[in-house]
């Protein structure tokens, strides 16, 4: 480990997982972009599990005598995980996470820092973009259900270049594949999130095709992402609604068959019908009751939740008119 | 603040930059005349005007105001429970940054905490906004919420209450519960009065208000009426939900073997296996109950603690009553 021994004001945090370019010409060209900014930095590495041929770069690098920080991790924790680990090594106030492989061209960093002027997090969006359609296809499918989940419109969230200020990560804590959802979970928290037009790298190239895998990862995390937004403060909402449309329907045909035995003489027995009305009944019934545990946990810990932010408290002393700013969640 | 104010007034704005300065004077000359170390709290709801600038230059001027500032937008119930936090008196007023209600009401509000008891609300019996999008609405909204909560406040939307700070700031307020305070309020057990308050038509600015919210206050109030039925004996409440889908499972049950040994047809699949699922849905509610009981007893939310706040102590006088704040 080594460091930088001026006072930091932007901290690099790159975070490297499966996909990787060699790290000198990715630092070179980072550096070169970060210089351009004219504030004392620091890089550090995330290796999210054991990257031996990165690392075998890095130790060369070293020994041409750059500086920069590595945190290994043991195994792969997902890049959440492990920029919030870099996190506690970054001592800029300025916070700017970066991709391990080419996506964008180093000298537009400047850009995307200076942006953070009017607000708390600025993300990169590659523009113009250079991708086939199919691509294309696949991202706005995505941002489109992101955007109808969550009601924010972003259209580069695969870009891993952001800068923030470090009250983001302070306050909002990241765990395993949160990372791309970031700029989601800031707005949900208050921060103001914009979206800046970078270059795009030249070799910014995704050869090959992604497998069903992932697409069904992508699905996943968006549920997880609207469940986080919509319901967290009110499962019932959620768990409740399933369960009494579940309910309503289950006992209307368990009132049909039942009506049908009483007048019409259909006996029971023979109808499997009653085994799914029940199942249904039942089915909503648990639904409901998962909903009010749910409220409980919420209701018994409601003093611990904040539906809000403070951004400060302004008050004046007697006999001056310095603010006395206290600034807080 | 060195000393300790007696009364807080807490004030949510949101864009009410044409508001903030003549609410302010409306305050001061109502509170100031009482007696009492008085501090007022502007809670900034994200406003996009000019409500901040002109709610620092007053504090500037006047050092009994303190500006919260929220980050963004959130909403009149996070603006409430932020004051209600952030206030050092030991009663809270709050009321509406839009001078609707009107300050000159609070002598009367203190009297009635200093008669014992833990919330006063207001009453707008002359209420000035239009019948059919906000007053028969609010008529409906009132007598059903008093109807399921048990509470019987004839005007639960208005803002312009007093609280005993050491009871408010022990519950729970999150969502849009704002408007069912005495509601919430009243898993404490507290002693509610509530009295009539002058009320004028918005001179400036907008009302931010509509008739669209009547769903959400529904749902809250279901929200609300369980939870605070339940959450201090889940057990039992879930106990009562299974029996009678256990009694009927059970019921199917009997049926099946009865059949089973006395005919010749053998067992009625359909009806054995409801009856197995709904017995077994009810010892799954019963189960749930359980989880209940372990996230109440680790839960911040006790009864134990209301209690300690409404308890009646007798001997002292009633200003040496007021608990302190729970003993931790």
């Amino acid at each position: 480990m080594s460091r930088i021994p001026v006072p930091v004001a932007v901290s690099v945090i790159i975070p490297v997982g499966q996909r990787y370019s060699d790290p000198r010409e990715l630092c070179a060209d980072y550096r070169a972009g970060l210089r351009a900014l004219g504030r004392p930095f620091e890089i550090i590495f995330v290796l999210d599990g054991p990257r031996p041929v990165f690392e075998a770069g890095l130790q060369q690098m070293a020994s041409h005598g750059e500086q920069f920080t590595v945190v290994a991790l043991t195994r792969p924790f997902g890049e959440a995980t492990a920029v919030m680990a870099a996190f506690e090594h970054a001592s800029g106030q300025v916070v700017l996470t970066l991709p391990a492989y080419d996506q964008i061209d180093g000298s537009e960093l400047p850009k995307l820092v200076a942006a953070l002027g009017d607000c708390d997090m600025a993300i990169a969006r590659r523009w113009p973009r250079t991708s086939g359609s199919f691509e294309k296809f696949r991202r706005n499918a995505f941002h489109g259900l992101l955007a109808w989940v969550t009601g924010l419109r972003f259209s580069d969230l695969g870009c891993g270049a952001r800068a923030f200020d470090r009250r983001v990560l302070e306050e909002i804590q990241l765990y395993g594949d949160q990372h791309r959802f970031l700029p989601v979970l800031a707005d949900r928290k208050g921060f103001r999130v914009r979206e800046v037009a970078v270059r795009q790298s030249p070799k910014d190239r995704f050869e090959g095709f992604y497998e069903p895998r992932v697409y069904a990862r992508a699905f996943l995390d968006i549920f997880t992402v609207f469940f986080l937004v919509r319901f967290t403060k009110k499962p019932l909402r959620f768990f409740g609604m399933i369960g009494v449309c579940l309910f309503a329907v289950g006992a209307l045909l368990v009132a049909w068959l039942v009506a049908e035995r009483l007048f019409f003489g259909q006996e029971l027995t023979q109808r499997p019908a009653l085994l799914l009305s029940t199942l249904m009944v039942v089915l909503g019934l648990q639904l409901f009751a998962l909903g009010l545990l749910g409220e409980l946990i919420i209701f018994t810990h409601a003093k611990q939740i904040r539906d809000y932010q403070i951004d400060r408290v302004i008050a004046f002393e007697k006999d001056d008119s310095i603010p006395s700013v206290r600034s807080g969640s | 603040m060195n000393t300790k104010p007696e009364l807080s007034v807490i004030v949510p704005f949101f864009n009410e930059e044409a508001n903030i300065e003549r609410m302010h004077a409306a305050i001061v000359d109502a509170v100031e005349p009482l007696g009492e170390a008085f501090e007022m709290v502007f809670v900034d709801d994200g406003s996009h005007d000019h409500t901040l600038e002109r709610a620092v230059d007053i504090a500037r001027r006047d050092n009994r105001v303190r500006v919260v500032k929220f980050r963004r937008n959130y909403g009149q119930t996070p603006a409430m429970a932020a004051g209600i936090q952030q206030a050092c008196g030991r009663i809270l007023i709050t009321m509406d940054g839009d001078l609707q209600n009107d300050p000159s009401d609070i002598a009367n509000f203190l009297g009635k905490i200093d008669e014992g008891y833990d919330i006063v609300v207001g009453w707008r019996f002359d209420r000035q906004d239009k019948l059919f999008s906000r007053k028969i609405p609010s008529k409906i909204a009132n007598w059903l919420i008093g109807k399921v909560t048990g509470v019987p406040i004839r005007d639960n939307g208005c803002s312009l209450k007093a609280y005993r700070a050491s009871l408010i700031k022990e519950i729970p307020l999150y969502s849009e519960m704002h408007r069912f305070i005495p509601a919430m309020a009243s898993i404490a057990g507290p002693r509610i009065a509530e009295i009539k308050v002058r009320h004028h038509a918005r001179r400036f600015g907008k009302s931010k208000y509509g008739i669209s919210r009547v769903y959400k206050v529904l749902l809250d109030l279901m929200v609300i009426k369980t939870v605070a039925s339940f959450t201090s004996r889940p057990l039992l409440w879930f106990s009562i939900l299974a029996t009678p889908f256990a009694l009927i499972g059970a019921a199917a049950i009997a049926y099946s073997m009865w059949q089973l040994g006395m005919t010749a047809d053998g067992i009625p699949l359909p009806i054995a296996g409801s009856g197995v699922l709904l017995l077994m849905s009810g010892f799954m509610l019963v189960c749930g109950g359980i989880f209940g009981e372990l996230i109440y007893r680790f839960g911040d939310v006790r009864d134990l603690d209301f209690s300690r706040l409404t308890a009646t102590i007798s001997g002292p006088p009633e200003r040496q009553l007021a608990p302190q704040g729970p003993a931790r």
